[in-house]
């Protein structure tokens, strides 16, 4: 362990153990090599990352990676937290590794974890429009319109256009579903 | 660094870089050579030879070929064995081989032999009566470590050596890589063809090894060119690497440590095993069936990789059956093998002690273990399971 941060964070975890209730959990599990990392957050009104906290059994990339991911989500919204959760690669290059897939799995439990909020947020919404991506707060109708306007047939354009689903990912199924309803004949 | 991992390399013994210091210096020249450097070079070798013949008690010192490393003589007798009886298509040997043996095995089901895997108890150990239903008229090769390189645990090649010579046609190979230097050895009275070592796991330095090759086995030849080892293996004798590992085998035999060896040991697997509440030994209770010098202990619900990097940087090496622990993902196959529970396995550490260590070393591992698995513990996911 050459670098710093890795070896610091290594040695010296930070944020272990479990997010105050109530919390949102995700897990992330390596069936190559057996690692089990678990994550919870707690989110607050402005839908931002009041507390984050990891507990973890793998190798020493993948513990660093944990502390470092609680260090910078703390205090992000859940979009910009997922953005940090989707890019192993830049934590990968922070730490000075080439195990990426050690450091992806604890970005994953962190994802799995903020899905886990997001899906219970949109439960929740109490708002007249039905709320698909609760990252970016774009309702049903602005994606519907979006896509009767733009002629959109993928997630990911209709990501491109307005946001929805450019954050934990937890959408991409209701955006499908309701690309397919708008399918019309040509 | 306090050095526990002395089943990985060990140390070279002042007294053998001793002996093998002239022949880096001013002691030169080739054993095939006909004047008097070369014949001096000759009679080094032959007494090496004898030193490694008394160790593992051959009856004959010609029984013993040198070569590059103990992987190298595992490859020869097993390649070797097959290359002479070309009709016999079966294999056996067991789930817990090293790599240099197992993998070999692996390799040759592709080349159209047929292997039966022999396969060990949650102790670590072989049920004999498997080894006995395994042979067949077409077994060509019996191969058997003597000791399990993670936990230490001992086959009894005495009583497996019997079953194969009275059952089977098969020759009987034992890498034996692992226990030599550690426990005694009497080939002249064990029914094994073939038993291979290695010079740097008993204080030689690496890049040496040796094949004991019963007299009567013949084998074909490894290497092709001169006439060096009778032929049976081409390439300059390596000299130095040759005298150090006579050295050694000398030192082996004549060392009164053994007993102080198995003591710290004792001493650092029994206070593991009664201060830390997830430990769990790895490999048969009855000490008279391992290594006197290796405690393989499992810390469940914690990774061993971790456990290894923070004695590392309390400056203590041991090594892990974790599976990130190194080059290849996988995870301990003996363990696997011994049916260890997943995460049980994970948290494995083994200790293997040597003639070098002290009782302060082993009293200030004992020390600092118990918090690094508190505080490994405290951050592992499985929590609810270290609370029960």
């Amino acid at each position: 362990m050459e670098n710093t941060i890795t070896a610091d964070h290594f040695l010296n975890p930070r944020n272990v153990g479990n997010a105050e209730e109530p919390s949102f959990h995700g897990r992330a599990a390596s069936l190559v090599c057996g690692a089990l990392v678990r994550f919870s957050i707690q989110v607050d009104e402005a839908h931002a990352v009041s507390q984050a906290r990891f507990r973890a059994a793998g190798c020493d990339v993948m513990v660093a990676a944990s502390s470092l991911l609680c260090e910078q989500v703390e205090g992000k919204n859940t979009a910009a937290a997922a953005a940090i959760g989707q890019d192993a690669v830049t934590l990968s290059e922070r730490m000075e590794t080439e195990k990426v897939r050690c450091v992806e799995l604890a970005c994953n439990a962190l994802l799995d974890a903020i899905r886990e909020y997001s899906d219970a947020a949109r439960e929740d919404w109490a708002g007249d429009e039905a709320l698909i991506c609760t990252c970016f707060f774009v309702s049903e109708r602005t994606i519907e319109r979006e896509i009767q306007t733009g002629g959109l047939t993928t997630v990911a354009e209709v990501t491109r256009v307005c946001n929805a689903g450019g954050g934990c990912g937890s959408c991409h199924q209701l955006i499908q579903e309701i690309l397919e309803a708008n399918d019309l004949p040509r | 660094m306090i050095y526990l991992d002395n089943n990985a390399t060990t140390r070279v013994a002042p007294e053998v870089l001793d002996a093998m210091q002239p022949y880096l210096g001013q002691l030169f020249g080739n054993p095939s050579s006909a004047h008097a450097l070369g014949r001096e070079m000759k009679r080094a070798v032959e007494q090496s030879r004898e030193q490694v013949a008394n160790l593992i008690r051959a009856a004959d010192v010609n029984e013993i070929v040198f070569t590059s490393c103990g992987s190298e003589s595992d490859n020869w007798a097993i390649r070797g064995v097959l290359a002479t009886r070309p009709e016999k298509k079966h294999i056996v040997t067991t789930l817990v081989e090293h790599e240099a043996v197992r993998n070999l095995c692996r390799l040759l089901e592709n080349e159209g032999y047929e292997v039966t895997w022999l396969g060990v108890d949650q102790n670590g150990e072989l049920d004999l009566s498997d080894l006995r239903a395994a042979l067949r008229p077409d077994t060509a090769l019996v191969s058997t470590m003597l000791a399990n390189n993670e936990t230490g645990v001992l086959f009894p090649i005495e009583d497996i050596g019997n079953i194969v010579r009275e059952h089977s046609e098969a020759l009987f190979h034992v890498d034996g890589v692992q226990a030599v230097g550690k426990i005694p050895i009497d080939l002249k009275n064990t029914a094994v063809d073939l038993f291979a070592l290695s010079g740097h796991k008993l204080h030689a330095p690496q890049g040496i090894g040796a094949l004991y090759m019963r007299n009567g086995v013949s084998l074909p030849s490894w290497i092709i060119g001169g006439g060096q080892e009778q032929g049976r293996r081409a390439g300059t004798s390596a000299v130095p690497n040759i005298v150090g590992l006579g050295a050694a085998c000398r030192l082996a035999l004549k060392d009164d440590g053994h007993a102080r060896i198995e003591q710290l040991r004792n001493r650092l697997e029994d206070e593991i095993l009664r201060t830390i509440p997830n430990a769990r030994l790895n490999g048969v209770a009855d000490r008279s069936k391992r290594l006197p010098n290796t405690s393989n202990i499992s810390f469940a619900y914690v990774d061993g990789q971790n456990i290894l990097m923070h004695l590392d940087q309390a400056g203590i090496g041991v090594s892990t059956g974790s599976a990130c622990h190194s080059t290849t993902q996988e995870s301990s196959p003996t363990l696997k093998a011994m049916n260890v529970p997943y995460p049980v396995a994970q948290g494995s550490i083994r200790f293997s002690v040597g003639r070098y260590n002290t009782e302060e070393e082993i009293e200030t591992t004992l020390s600092v273990l118990p918090g690094i698995i508190e505080k490994l513990a405290e951050m592992s996911p499985y929590q609810e399971e270290l609370k029960a």
